[in-house]
C-alpha cells in the first residue's frame, strides 16, 4: 500500500504473477486469453456487470497482460475502494467461464491481434526478432500468442491454466491514494483472507537462454512505407546490477532530440525518419532494443552502420561532460511522472514487489540510477552491444515473404490489453 | 463463513443443476460521489495582452509550462492543408539566440520534455520539467513561440521527414479511416481538410508561408500561458512579466468573416479497397455541433450511452453479445465551428456488413425509447465521478484549462458541469439523437478487403470504391484524377 492524498482517487490493482512466459508450448496466448475471461463474470455477478460497477461509481476499469504478469486494475473515487476489493475479491473466488463466453472471447482475442498487430505498419516487426534471439527462453512468444493454439484450447485447459495460476498464493493485491492504511487492511482480509492458496507451488523452472556467439540476421518483407530495421541485444534481468547502467545507456542513446542516436541520424545525417532504443528490462534476461525508420535515399546497411558506429562511441567510456548527467536528469524525471497519479504509484509498486520481489525498492530505485557512473555505462556497452550478441531484423516494404534468415521459429513481448 | 460458502460454491459447480442453491451476493452499497472541489486558478493579463493563467501544486517537484496559440489547423489557408503543424513543428528548429541543438540541449539537460504541436483549434510549445528548471524552461519557452527563424536548412529536413511520415501513416488502415471520415462530414467547414498536409501541400509549403503563418497567429493578444505544477504564482507572474512582457502586439487580428455553415453532408457509404488488410476499420457517424454550442452537453451524454466507457450500446452489441470486434466505441469530437459524433470499431472482412448494420441499429436504438431513465442515471454518476480522474496530472489540468480559452467557456464551466447535466432528461437524450444521427446524412467509412462484400455495401446507401492508392484526401471525391483541390 502507498498512500497519497493528492486527489479523492485510489487505485486498486491485482497482481497475478503468470504471464506468457508461463505458457508451455501449445498453450500460447493462454495467459492473455485468461485476462478477458475475467471479466466474463462469477457466480454473484453477470458477464459485465464487474465494469458497470466500476463505471457507475465514475471509475475506470481494465487489465493487460505481459511476459511476466497479468494486472487488473481499478482507478475510482476514494470511498469506493470497498467495492473495488470486493468485486477482485469475487473473481478470484469463484470466476465463471462458459463455454458460449469462451468461445466469444477467443474471436475477440483474434481480432484484438489482427487489429494491433496484422493491420498496423509495422506492427508485426517485433515477433521475429524475439523468435529468432531466443532459442529456448519463454520469451520467444509474445503475450497475444498463437492463433493455432488459441483455436486449439479446450475449456478444460483454460480451467486448470486458472486453478493453477489465479489462486491467492500467486496473487499480490496493490493499494494507492487516498485511503486509511487500517481499514483498508481490514477490508483486505475480509474480502481476501478466506480464500484457499494453490494446492502446489507454481512451477518456476524457466529455460535458460544459452549465449548467443554470433551475429543472426532476418530479411522480411511486409506491407510497410520505408525499410526499417529492428535489432536485440541479450541483456540481464531487471534488478540486476547491470540493470541500471543499461537503463542510462538507453536514456543517452535516444531520449530527447539532443540523444545520441536521435542527434546523429535524424538531424545530422538526416538518415533515419525515426529511431528508438529501450532497455527492455522483466523478470528473465530480455532484449536491448533499437529500432529505425530509414528516410528514401538511405539503405538499411547505412543506418545499421551509423547506428553501430555510435555504439561503438558509447563503449569508448568518453561520455563527455554532460550526457550521464542529462541521462540521470531524464530518469529522475521519469520516476517523478510515474508518481504523478495512484495509477502510476500501484504500478511502480507492483512492479517492485512482484517482479523484483522487494517492494523497498519503491524508495530506493532512483538513488541506484543516480550512483551509475561512466565506466559502468562503458563497461556494458562493451560487453552486452557486440556483434556476436545482436539479433538484427530487416523489413523491406512489399509483401509478406521470408527473404532470408539464419534460423527460425514462432514468436514475441510488451504488455497488451 | 465465508470459507463454507466457497466450499459449498465449489460443490456446487459439479453438480449440474444444483446453481439455485446459490444465493447471490453483491459489492458494499457504492456510496454517492465525492464532492469534488476543482483547482481554483489564477489568472493576470499582461499589458501586451498575453493572458497568464497559473495553479500551484506543490506535491510533487514538476511543472507543466504551455504557451498556446488560439489558432490551429482550421486556420491553414485554401490550399496548404498541413501549414499550421508545420509552423508549430518548426518552433524547435531554431530561434533567434539558439539553434535547434541548442534548445534540445536545453531541454535534456535538465530532464525536461518538450513538445510543438498545432491542434484543430489550438497550437502550442509544452514543457514538463522538474520544477527547479522552471525559471529556465520559461526562458526557452519564451524564446521559440516569440523569436522562431524558420532556419532554411531546417525547413528541409522537417519537409522530408513530414513526407516519410505521410507514407508510414497511409499505410495505417486507421489513419485512413479516420482522414476520409472527416473529409466526408466536415467537407466545406474549417476542418475539411487533413490536417497532417498531404505530400503535395507539404512540398509547396515556403518559408515565407511559414512566416506569413506565424506573423499573423502568433501575437500575444491570440496566446494563454499556462504553467500548472509546484510553483508559487507570485513567481510565475513575475517570470511571465520578464519573459512574454517584451512581445509585440501588432494590429489586432482581424475576425475571420462568419461563412454560413454549409449543408449536412448526403447519406452515403466510402470503401477504400485495400486487397492486403487482414481487418475492416469501420467508422459511421454524422456531422454535429462545435464544441461551445449549448447542445454539447446533452451530445456527451448520449455519446456516453451509446459508446462510452464499459457496457454501453455498442460494446455490448459488437463485442460483448457477437465477439465481432476487440474494440467498440463512439467519439464526440467537438471543434470551435463544428464536430463529429462517430461510432467505431474494426472487423474481420466476412463481419463487416453485419458489424455495419449491428452499429446502425445501436443509433436507431438511441434515437427510440431504448434508452431508460436508469442509462441516464449511470452515465450521469459516471460523468461527475470520473471528474477527480481528469484532473490528476499537471498536464491534464493546464489542458483542461486550455479548453476554456480555445473554446471561449466560462471560467467556471468544470465546477457547473456536473450541476448543469443532472439538469437533462431522458427526452432530450433522444431528441439529441433524433437530431444529429439523422440516418439521412450518416456517412459510413470502411477500408478494408471491400471486394469480398461489395454488392452487399449496396444496402447502406450510394456508396463509391476508391482503391487505396487512389485516395486524394485533398480532392473533394476523394479519389485521384479528380480536380478541385479542397482547404479552408
Amino acid at each position: 500500500m502507498v498512500q497519497d492524498r493528492t486527489a479523492p482517487l485510489v487505485e486498486v490493482q491485482v497482481w497475478y504473477h503468470v504471464g506468457s512466459k508461463d505458457e508451455r508450448p501449445g498453450m500460447y496466448g493462454f495467459a492473455h486469453l485468461f485476462e478477458h475471461l475475467m471479466f466474463d463474470g462469477t457466480r454473484n455477478l453477470a458477464r459485465g456487470e464487474f465494469s458497470n460497477f466500476i463505471v457507475r461509481s465514475g471509475g475506470e476499469d481494465n487489465a493487460y497482460t505481459t511476459t511476466d504478469a497479468t494486472v487488473f486494475w481499478e482507478s475510482i473515487p476514494a470511498n469506493q475502494l470497498p467495492v473495488a476489493l470486493w468485486l477482485e475479491a469475487d473473481r478470484m473466488r469463484d470466476l465463471r467461464i462458459t463455454p458460449g463466453a469462451f468461445e466469444k472471447e477467443r474471436d475477440v482475442v483474434e481480432e484484438e491481434r489482427r487489429r494491433r498487430f496484422e493491420n498496423q505498419p509495422y506492427g508485426d516487426i517485433l515477433a521475429p526478432l524475439y523468435a529468432h534471439a531466443f532459442t529456448v527462453s519463454p520469451y520467444r512468444h509474445m503475450p497475444i500468442g498463437s492463433e493455432t493454439d488459441l483455436d486449439r484450447a479446450s475449456l478444460e485447459d483454460v480451467r486448470r491454466f486458472h486453478a493453477e495460476y489465479y489462486s491467492p498464493s500467486n496473487a499480490t493485491v496493490v493499494i494507492a491514494g487516498d485511503f486509511d492504511e487500517g481499514q483498508a487492511a481490514a477490508w483486505v482480509r475480509q474480502d481476501f483472507g478466506g480464500l484457499e492458496p494453490s494446492p502446489s507451488p507454481i512451477p518456476r523452472d524457466y529455460p535458460v537462454e544459452p549465449e548467443q556467439t554470433a551475429e543472426r540476421r532476418v530479411k522480411l518483407k511486409q506491407s510497410v512505407a520505408l525499410p526499417a530495421f529492428v535489432e536485440g541485444y541479450h541483456i540481464p534481468a531487471d534488478g540486476t546490477p547491470d540493470a541500471y547502467p543499461l537503463e542510462l545507456a538507453a536514456e543517452i542513446l535516444s531520449d530527447g532530440n539532443s540523444s545520441w542516436l536521435e542527434h546523429d541520424l535524424v538531424y545530422q545525417k538526416q538518415m533515419a525518419l525515426l529511431v528508438q532504443c529501450s532497455a527492455d528490462l522483466s523478470e528473465l534476461p530480455n532484449l536491448f532494443v533499437i529500432t529505425a525508420i530509414a528516410n528514401p535515399g538511405y539503405t538499411l546497411e547505412d543506418l545499421e552502420a551509423e547506428t553501430h558506429a555510435i555504439l561503438a562511441r558509447l563503449k569508448e567510456g568518453n561520455l563527455g561532460p554532460v550526457a550521464l548527467g542529462r541521462a540521470k536528469n531524464e530518469a529522475l524525471r521519469d520516476y517523478l511522472m510515474s508518481r504523478q497519479s495512484p495509477h502510476g504509484e500501484a504500478e511502480t509498486l507492483g512492479y517492485d514487489t512482484v517482479i523484483l520481489k522487494d517492494p523497498a525498492l519503491y524508495n530506493t530505485e532512483t538513488d541506484r540510477l543516480l550512483r551509475v557512473t561512466p565506466a559502468e555505462i562503458a563497461g556494458v556497452a562493451r560487453k552486452y552491444l557486440t556483434a556476436a550478441n545482436r539479433t538484427l531484423v530487416e523489413v523491406y516494404p512489399g509483401g509478406q515473404t521470408i527473404l532470408t534468415q539464419t534460423r527460425t521459429k514462432p514468436g514475441p513481448g510488451k504488455g497488451i490489453n | 463463513m465465508r470459507k463454507a460458502i466457497v466450499a459449498l460454491l465449489i460443490a456446487c459447480t459439479s453438480v449440474a443443476g444444483s446453481a439455485q442453491l446459490w444465493s447471490r451476493q453483491f459489492p458494499p452499497t457504492a456510496l454517492p460521489p465525492l464532492k469534488f472541489s476543482l483547482p481554483q486558478p489564477s489568472l493576470r493579463v499582461l499589458a501586451n495582452g498575453l493572458k497568464v493563467v497559473t495553479l500551484d501544486r506543490p506535491q510533487l517537484p514538476m511543472v507543466t509550462l504551455e504557451l498556446a496559440i488560439m489558432t490551429g489547423s482550421s486556420g491553414d489557408p485554401r490550399g496548404l492543408p498541413g501549414l499550421a503543424q508545420f509552423v508549430a513543428s518548426m518552433l524547435v528548429e531554431g530561434a533567434r539566440k539558439q539553434s535547434a541543438m541548442q534548445i534540445a540541449s536545453a531541454i535534456d539537460d535538465a530532464g525536461g520534455l518538450l513538445d510543438t504541436e498545432a491542434d484543430w483549434d489550438d497550437s502550442y510549445a509544452e514543457i514538463e520539467i522538474p520544477s527547479a528548471s522552471t525559471e529556465t524552461a520559461l526562458r526557452l519557452l519564451a524564446g521559440i513561440t516569440m523569436h522562431p527563424t524558420f532556419p532554411a536548412d531546417q525547413v528541409e529536413l522537417m519537409r522530408r521527414d513530414t513526407l516519410s511520415a505521410l507514407e508510414v501513416l497511409r499505410q495505417d488502415p486507421n489513419y485512413l479511416a479516420d482522414e476520409v471520415f472527416e473529409e466526408a462530414t466536415l467537407g466545406g467547414t474549417p476542418y475539411g481538410h487533413p490536417a497532417d498536409g498531404v505530400a503535395d501541400s507539404i512540398r509547396r509549403i515556403s518559408r515565407s508561408d511559414l512566416e506569413r503563418f506565424y506573423a499573423r497567429y502568433y501575437r500575444p493578444s491570440n496566446a494563454v500561458l499556462l504553467v500548472v505544477g509546484d510553483m508559487r504564482p507570485e513567481r510565475v507572474f513575475s517570470w511571465a512579466r520578464r519573459n512574454f512582457g517584451s512581445w509585440k502586439e501588432k494590429n489586432h487580428l482581424p475576425p475571420s468573416p462568419a461563412a454560413a455553415p454549409p449543408s449536412l453532408p448526403k447519406r452515403q457509404v466510402v470503401a477504400v479497397d485495400d486487397p492486403h488488410a487482414a481487418q475492416s476499420v469501420i467508422r459511421i457517424g454524422n456531422r454535429v455541433v462545435g464544441r461551445s454550442d449549448p447542445d454539447y452537453l446533452v451530445l456527451s451524454v448520449a455519446n456516453q450511452i451509446l459508446g462510452g466507457p464499459a457496457e454501453n450500446l455498442l460494446f455490448s452489441a459488437l463485442r460483448s453479445r457477437r465477439g465481432l470486434a476487440y474494440g467498440a466505441s463512439s467519439v464526440l469530437d467537438c471543434h470551435q465551428e463544428a464536430g463529429v459524433w462517430e461510432a467505431k470499431t474494426s472487423t474481420r472482412p466476412d463481419h463487416t456488413v453485419e458489424a455495419i448494420q449491428l452499429t446502425l441499429d445501436q443509433m436507431s436504438q438511441l434515437r427510440g425509447r431504448a434508452v431508460k431513465r436508469w442509462d441516464l442515471q449511470t452515465t450521469e454518476n459516471y460523468l461527475s465521478g470520473h471528474m477527480p480522474l481528469r484532473f490528476v496530472t499537471n498536464d491534464q489540468i493546464a489542458n483542461r484549462l486550455l479548453d476554456l480559452f480555445v473554446y471561449s467557456l466560462p471560467l467556471d464551466y468544470w465546477s457547473e458541469f456536473p450541476e448543469k447535466m443532472r439538469s437533462l432528461r431522458v427526452s432530450q437524450v433522444r431528441a439529441a439523437a433524433r437530431r444529429y444521427l439523422n440516418p439521412r446524412d450518416t456517412v459510413i467509412v470502411v477500408v478494408g478487403n471491400i471486394q469480398s462484400f461489395e454488392d452487399s455495401l449496396k444496402r447502406f446507401g450510394p456508396s463509391r470504391i476508391i482503391p487505396v492508392e487512389d485516395v486524394d484526401l485533398t480532392s473533394e471525391t476523394l479519389a485521384r484524377g479528380t480536380p478541385a483541390a479542397r482547404g479552408h
